[in-house]
């Protein structure tokens, strides 16, 4: 750089030298505590390993600044949004429903707003300051799954009217994303599973058939045959898997538990109801149903790591411009730079136990509805090309910020040694701006399992367990009636 | 991306200016207000929820057709017959329940106001109006709510539903609500009044 004007005195700095100075310290203060999403929810993530829900809640209302579950943060903001997606699945946790539905309703509309928010300033952010510049963009598994666990909440309280404002808001989401993104037929199986339940036992058999089709995309939930052999009875089946579904399974037995005193699940076989029309009036022994729907583990989390240069180079290359690549690999041998930050999956050493539902002491079968730990690292691996090559263009920004900040000080005081520590304040105050992004909805649950049973009227004693936690209910179920029991263990 | 160093490094000061000015705005602390102290409050939209201002535009719309229409000419050769307003039904995309029970009460006080009917009032049979919404959330039977209207005596009922359709494309969501509204005679299950009121709210 040519610097044409008067040079002042050695050690003397200019006026603009000076704010340069100041701008690089107020960064770095700025940037000094400023901990990444993962570091502010260690802590609770800790507490839930060890089984303690409780402290998990705890952590995160002291985060939100707020004295219990019951209250919502003062002030609306990404951070805060993100705290009370995270607590909401706590509080699931803790049978404490009404407050997670509150809690996942509060953050579902912070995280659309989040998105429609979002600017192309805010990507450019991402390549020069810090991968966290911006509004947080929640991946499609993540979006999905905010009403379907919030479906969860609504039919744990037999609130169907509920149930059915979230089943809308998945299939308008899912209609989105799939005109924008790529949607796989897992992300939406479970939650398309239980609208199709919500339809089903709210009288719309045509709409509940119309999602348990979408369901069946996924794999062949035989908990399902049942529902569908009732629902399609005496019509011709339509949808794209439902025909070869029923035509698979259709002369075998539907899931039932293993007591004997259930009614075979064909017993409860009637005429395909009409739309909106009431189903006919259930008889003292009409059989009822028993949805039971276990989640359970914890999606990894992500964490800051710093990698070699090198290394990122191999993984983000291909996102780089040729100019770009190559500075970073004359910089990289000339060893001027040698680490990148950026966000990675935790590697969990956690052991998944198979989970376990009994009903009146004999064992049902779960189906696996979702791995969201595999959606996780699936839509982590879509996005780690760019994130790596927006680390590695930071990280050479930072130096080229340096080197230009030198030769402006070493140019207006004439004194190498203030360049030198002009270009090292600059380096540093956008090191200290740079947090790798590791924000996420760090406590959904890994993996989703459900069971649908028939059940004779009457009441009936459910135990659930998953991840060495259980829970133990009793039910009363109504001729031709229903009831969800859940459990959600995050560890 | 950016293509060159020289590029980059001149875009670092406005990076860090930029930088420094965004961070400030958060700090702001937010402040409780009066509506009638904050000139236009309660006509700016916070969301795609139905708010007061949307509720009184609904009932509106829908109170003025039910005024001109043939049952309040009806009601005012009978003398006083008695009406009871029974929850609408939420079929939205969005969690308004809350302001489709003020729109009860709104519905039941231009009623009294206008003096065709005598109306009962649900407020203190909660116990009635649970039973009506989780019946509402089940496979509703319209013959129900003619039974309800029994149970409570009264010779009319009005009934109704909201619903909505939602769409969402690039950065903008919009939502549009219909609020349907029936006036029902008890005895013979028979519509006779109906009308439907739109309305939009959209994030654009």
């Amino acid at each position: 750089m040519i610097i044409s004007r008067r040079h002042p005195a050695a050690g003397e700095l200019r006026p603009s030298s000076w704010h340069s100075l100041a701008l690089a310290v107020a960064l770095v203060t700025s940037g000094v505590g400023c901990a990444g999403h993962s570091a502010h929810t260690a802590e609770a993530r800790s507490a839930l390993d060890a089984g303690n829900a409780a402290g998990a809640l705890e952590s995160y209302n002291k985060e939100l600044k707020v004295k219990s579950g019951a209250d919502l943060p003062e002030k609306m903001s990404a951070k805060n949004a993100l705290y009370v997606l995270d607590r909401s699945m706590i509080q699931q946790q803790l049978a404490a429903f009404e407050l997670s539905s509150r809690d996942l309703e509060y953050a579902d509309k912070q995280v659309e707003m989040l998105d429609l928010k979002r600017s192309t300033l805010d990507d450019i952010g991402k390549y020069m300051f810090s991968e966290d510049t911006g509004p947080y963009k929640a991946p499609p598994y993540e979006k999905l799954l905010i009403n379907t666990m919030n479906m969860v909440n609504y039919l744990e309280r037999h609130q169907l009217s509920g149930a059915k404002v979230e089943a809308r808001r998945f299939s308008i989401l899912q209609d989105y994303l799939e005109r924008s993104e790529y949607v796989a037929p897992s992300m939406a199986a479970p939650g398309a599973y239980l609208a199709g339940f919500i339809f089903e036992k709210s009288g719309d058999p045509n709409l509940a058939l119309r999602y348990y089709d979408e369901a069946l995309a996924y794999g062949d939930f035989k908990s399902l045959l049942e529902p569908v052999q009732r629902l399609t009875a005496g019509i011709t089946p339509r949808g794209e898997n439902i025909p070869a579904f029923l035509n698979k399974y259709g002369a075998k037995a539907a899931i039932a538990p293993e007591a004997a005193a259930a009614p075979s699940a064909s017993a409860s076989s009637a005429e395909p109801a009409g739309e909106g029309s009431p189903p006919p009036a259930p008889t003292p022994d009409t059989p009822a149903e028993l949805l039971v729907v276990i989640s359970y583990g914890r999606v990894p989390a992500k964490i800051a790591r710093r990698i070699p240069i090198g290394l990122a180079l191999t993984w983000g290359a291909i996102y780089l411009s040729p100019a770009m690549n190559n500075q970073a690999g004359e910089l990289a041998a000339q060893g001027l730079v040698t680490w990148v930050n950026y966000a990675d999956l935790e590697e969990t050493k956690r052991a998944y136990s198979t989970p376990s539902a009994l009903i009146d002491g004999a064992y049902v079968t779960l189906e696996a509805a979702l791995s969201v730990e595999t959606e996780a690292r699936a839509a982590y691996e879509k996005q780690k090309g760019q994130m790596v090559a927006a680390a590695i263009t930071r990280t050479v920004t930072r130096f080229l910020a340096g080197q230009g900040a030198r030769a402006a000080a070493q140019g207006a005081t004439n004194d190498s040694t203030v360049g030198m520590l002009v270009s090292l304040g600059t380096q540093l105050a956008l090191t200290a701006a740079d947090t790798p992004d590791t924000r996420s909805w760090s406590t959904l649950p890994g993996r989703l399992a459900v069971a649908r049973v028939v059940l004779p009227p009457g009441e009936h004693k459910i135990e659930l367990a998953a991840q060495g936690i259980k829970r133990q209910a009793t039910i009363k179920l109504a001729p031709g009636g229903w009831d969800v029991v859940t459990l959600t263990v995050l560890r | 991306m950016f293509s060159t160093s020289v590029g980059l490094v001149r875009l670092v000061p406005i990076a860090l200016v930029a930088s420094i000015g965004l961070s400030s705005i958060g700090c702001s602390r937010p402040k409780a207000v009066r509506g009638e102290d904050v000139e236009g409050l309660d006509d700016q939209a916070m969301g795609t929820g139905l708010d007061r201002r949307d509720l009184q535009k609904l009932l509106h719309e829908n109170m003025t057709a039910l005024d001109t229409s043939a049952v309040v000419k009806r009601w005012d050769k009978e003398e006083m017959p008695q009406l009871a307003v029974l929850p609408f039904k939420n079929e939205t995309s969005e969690h308004i329940d809350s302001a489709l029970d003020a729109l009860i009460s709104d519905v039941e006080t231009t009623l009294i106001n206008a003096g065709h009917v005598s109306v009962i009032s649900l407020e203190n049979q909660q116990s009635l109006v649970a039973e009506i919404k989780r019946q509402q959330g089940e496979a509703f039977d319209q013959g129900k709510a003619a039974a309800y209207g029994r149970q409570l005596g009264v010779k009319y009922i009005i009934t109704g539903k909201v619903f909505t359709t939602d769409e969402k494309f690039d950065n903008e969501r919009r939502v549009q609500y219909y609020l349907f509204m029936q006036v029902l005679e008890v005895e013979t299950g028979q519509i006779l009044f109906q009308n439907k009121a739109a309305l939009t709210k959209a994030i654009l």
